[in-house]
């Protein structure tokens, strides 16, 4: 085990439609300029910096880093750049991790952005498919997400209705994250008659696309208490991967994260993770993922899905919240919504959090991860 | 691993691919006021607290990160820092005078005639607008007084938004395992994976190790037209790329004697009617091309529901 690793600062944009207002590096400096100021450090305090984008299609910049290096004055630091879909953010904060945790350094910034305004999304993960093999008829993400959740819905009862609930619950949750640029309340039934988009992937069960950055401070524990007296120190962290199209590989659940979670929990301490964890935050591109997330991470049995987010046991008021900031519903610049989401539980356990203080939070679970099953990540934190 | 003869051929054809993609780029402050300012012929440049000045402008300083305190005017003339000749255009770096930094741009004189440290200035292009080329290049200019650095007092507006596009051509290996599939299909209008260690089902496409169990994959087979469906979404929005008309099924196949899934899709009337027909479980059917074979996945038209 390497040593203790937490969270001391945190900042992100107020994510919009569309910033034209600032350049690429533009974006990233004003996450920076938060964290460090949360964190009350300078840049010189910062020993190693990651920067997290999306693939390079989606903004038409390659090494974005040198850019971004400039624009927040961290010129002749160690960098590390770090692309891995939707995941990226949270892998880089596990490479970040990995650096503090290893000696190597004693504190590292992490910054992960997307401006997605300005290019073409769906056609851009479309070039993730095997171009021999698929990616002439491959529509984006959303797609396979859909097939996957179709082929879910006879199984595993993944319902419709039950998705539904979950888009209606982030986006009400959303209306009081200041960061959130989505913030307006649906019924379920709105979500069932919203225009089918992929379906049974319908309009309201799909995020907003986003501008945004994400930036945290990582420290060791000997440097921790000139930032904060209560950190959010990384309990586990993981992030596990498998290629498309494998034998046997399920439509049923995401092993990646099966394995992550396996490997976090233990390192956590976590043997019952409905009872053990205060707050969840997930990394919901489209609705029907947060169903897939509370069974993979254990918070219910296979199959029960549909009937955990039925009893309102997710919601705000419920025993295990999951996305009081709204999750991808409110705002979703991909690259940085790894990043977002610890944040977002990060501050819970600091107990600062700007949109829904979960009363007493001390113990907090973060997923994230990019495709539909194939890269998925964890992270338990705790005060 | 697969170890080819040294007889084996490596010159072989590629499979050709493109990827095309519009953008609306968003350059920031400094660089959406230089880009808006040159049709004014004004060359806008930084300074910063330090008094260092950089043209173009730039939103952070290079050395410190630190935020520019003013928008200023640089002159059209500076020196020649470096020069290189590209596909028979000069291009060179400038240091325009007064400021800290220098910058690419094309020279409008033969290689021979140049030399480090040489007078420069800029020649402008009426008929471009919005982009750094409105500065057609820099042009030698022995005798040209030495610029100023003035104040910029009223300015345009920065631009937003900047159009771009990208086309990236690509020339993919097949590789012994593609190669032969692709083979198949041209030319014998056939599916072929290879089976995995100990079984008779088919990995489709074929590969060489088998993904679970991290071995030698098997001899080669022929997958059946014919397949089921296991997963599928109706695609009902449009996307820029797309191929098709909506709304028609995306669908994961698994082709019957195979093992893995084929992405594919199938025509549809009515959004309605295909979510009552088309499910996971469904069987399907290739439709294949009326025309020439190409040795592509798209050799295949379509799959069609089989009414049974």
């Amino acid at each position: 085990m390497g040593r203790h690793v937490g969270i001391v600062g945190v900042g992100q944009t107020h994510h919009a439609r569309r910033r034209t207002d600032v350049s690429q590096a533009g974006l990233v400096r004003e996450a920076v300029d938060r964290a460090l100021a949360d964190a009350k450090l300078s840049m010189e305090d910062i020993d190693t910096v990651v920067v997290a984008t999306g693939p390079v299609l989606f903004a038409a910049v390659n090494q974005p880093e040198k850019w971004v290096v400039d624009a927040i004055g961290a010129q002749g630091k160690s960098v590390v750049r770090l692309t891995s879909g939707g995941g990226a953010g949270f892998a880089g904060a596990l490479a970040g991790y990995y650096q503090v945790a290893g000696g190597f350094s004693e504190r590292t910034l992490v910054v992960a952005y997307d401006k997605l305004s300005e290019g073409q999304l769906q056609y851009s993960i479309s070039t993730l498919y095997d171009p021999f093999w698929g990616r002439e008829f491959a529509v984006g993400i959303m797609g396979f997400s859909a097939a996957y959740w179709r082929a879910r819905m006879d199984v595993l009862g993944h319902t419709e209705e039950a998705a539904a609930m979950v888009a209606a619950k982030n986006r009400k949750n959303a209306i009081a994250n200041p960061y959130a640029h989505v913030k307006k309340e649906v019924s379920v039934e709105d979500v069932l008659n919203s225009k089918p988009l992929c379906w049974p992937i319908k309009l309201l069960d799909v995020p907003p696309i986003s501008d945004g950055a994400a930036a945290i401070v990582l420290s060791s524990e000997k440097m921790a208490h000139h930032s904060t007296s209560r950190p959010a120190w990384i309990r586990g962290m993981a992030y596990c991967c498998e290629a498309d199209n494998a034998p046997e590989r399920s439509l049923m659940l995401s092993e990646p994260l099966a394995i992550a979670s396996r490997q976090v929990y233990r390192a956590a301490g976590i043997t019952n993770p409905r009872r053990q964890f205060d707050v969840v935050e997930v990394q919901e591109p489209y609705s029907c993922f947060e169903l897939n997330y509370y069974e993979s991470l254990g918070l219910c049995p296979p199959g029960q899905a549909a009937e955990l987010m039925a009893s309102g046991a997710t919601q705000l008021d419920g025993d295990i919240p999951v996305n009081p900031s709204g999750g991808c519903m409110g705002a979703n610049p991909i690259g940085a919504v790894g990043v977002i989401r610890l944040i977002e539980a990060a501050t819970q356990v600091m107990g600062k959090n700007e949109s829904h203080q979960i009363k007493d939070a001390k113990t907090a679970l973060v997923q994230s991860g990019g495709g539909w099953a194939n890269l998925r990540g964890c992270a338990v934190l705790s005060a | 691993m697969f170890s080819a003869p040294d007889s084996y051929p490596i010159d072989l054809p590629t499979f050709h691919s493109e990827i095309n993609l519009p953008y609306t780029l968003t350059p920031g402050r400094a660089a959406g006021t230089f880009l808006a300012e040159v049709k004014n012929r004004r060359i806008v440049a930084s300074r910063f607290a330090s008094g260092q000045v950089v043209a173009p402008a730039q939103d952070f300083s290079s050395t410190g990160g630190e935020e520019p305190e003013a928008f200023v005017e640089a002159p059209h003339t500076g020196v020649l820092t470096a020069f290189t000749r590209v596909d028979g255009q000069v291009i060179g770096f400038i240091r325009l005078d007064g400021c800290d930094n220098d910058f690419p741009h094309r020279i409008l004189a033969e290689l021979d005639d140049l030399s480090i440290g040489q007078r420069v200035e800029a020649a402008w292009d009426d008929s471009v607008e919005q982009s750094i080329l409105a500065v057609k290049g820099f042009k030698p200019a022995p005798d040209a007084p030495l610029g100023t650095v003035k104040p910029l007092e009223t300015m345009e507006e920065p631009l937003g938004v900047i159009p771009y596009a990208m086309k990236l051509d690509y020339e993919h290996a097949y590789g012994p395992y593609y190669g032969r599939m692709f083979d198949e299909i041209r030319e014998n209008g056939r599916f072929m994976g290879v089976r995995s260690p100990g079984s008779d089902v088919a990995l489709l496409p074929p590969r060489e190790i088998d993904d679970v169990a991290h071995s030698r994959t098997g001899t080669w087979k022929a997958c059946e037209d014919t397949g089921t469906i296991r997963g599928c979404s109706i695609i009902n929005m449009e996307v820029y790329g797309q191929t098709r008309k909506v709304p028609y099924v995306y669908a994961e196949i698994v082709l019957d004697g195979a093992s893995t899934r084929m992405i594919h899709v199938i025509e549809i009337d009515s959004l309605e009617e295909a979510k009552e027909k088309i499910k996971p479980g469904t069987r399907v059917r290739a439709v294949w091309t009326q025309g020439e074979r190409k040795g592509r996945v798209s050799d295949i038209e379509r799959f069609e529901v089989i009414e049974e």
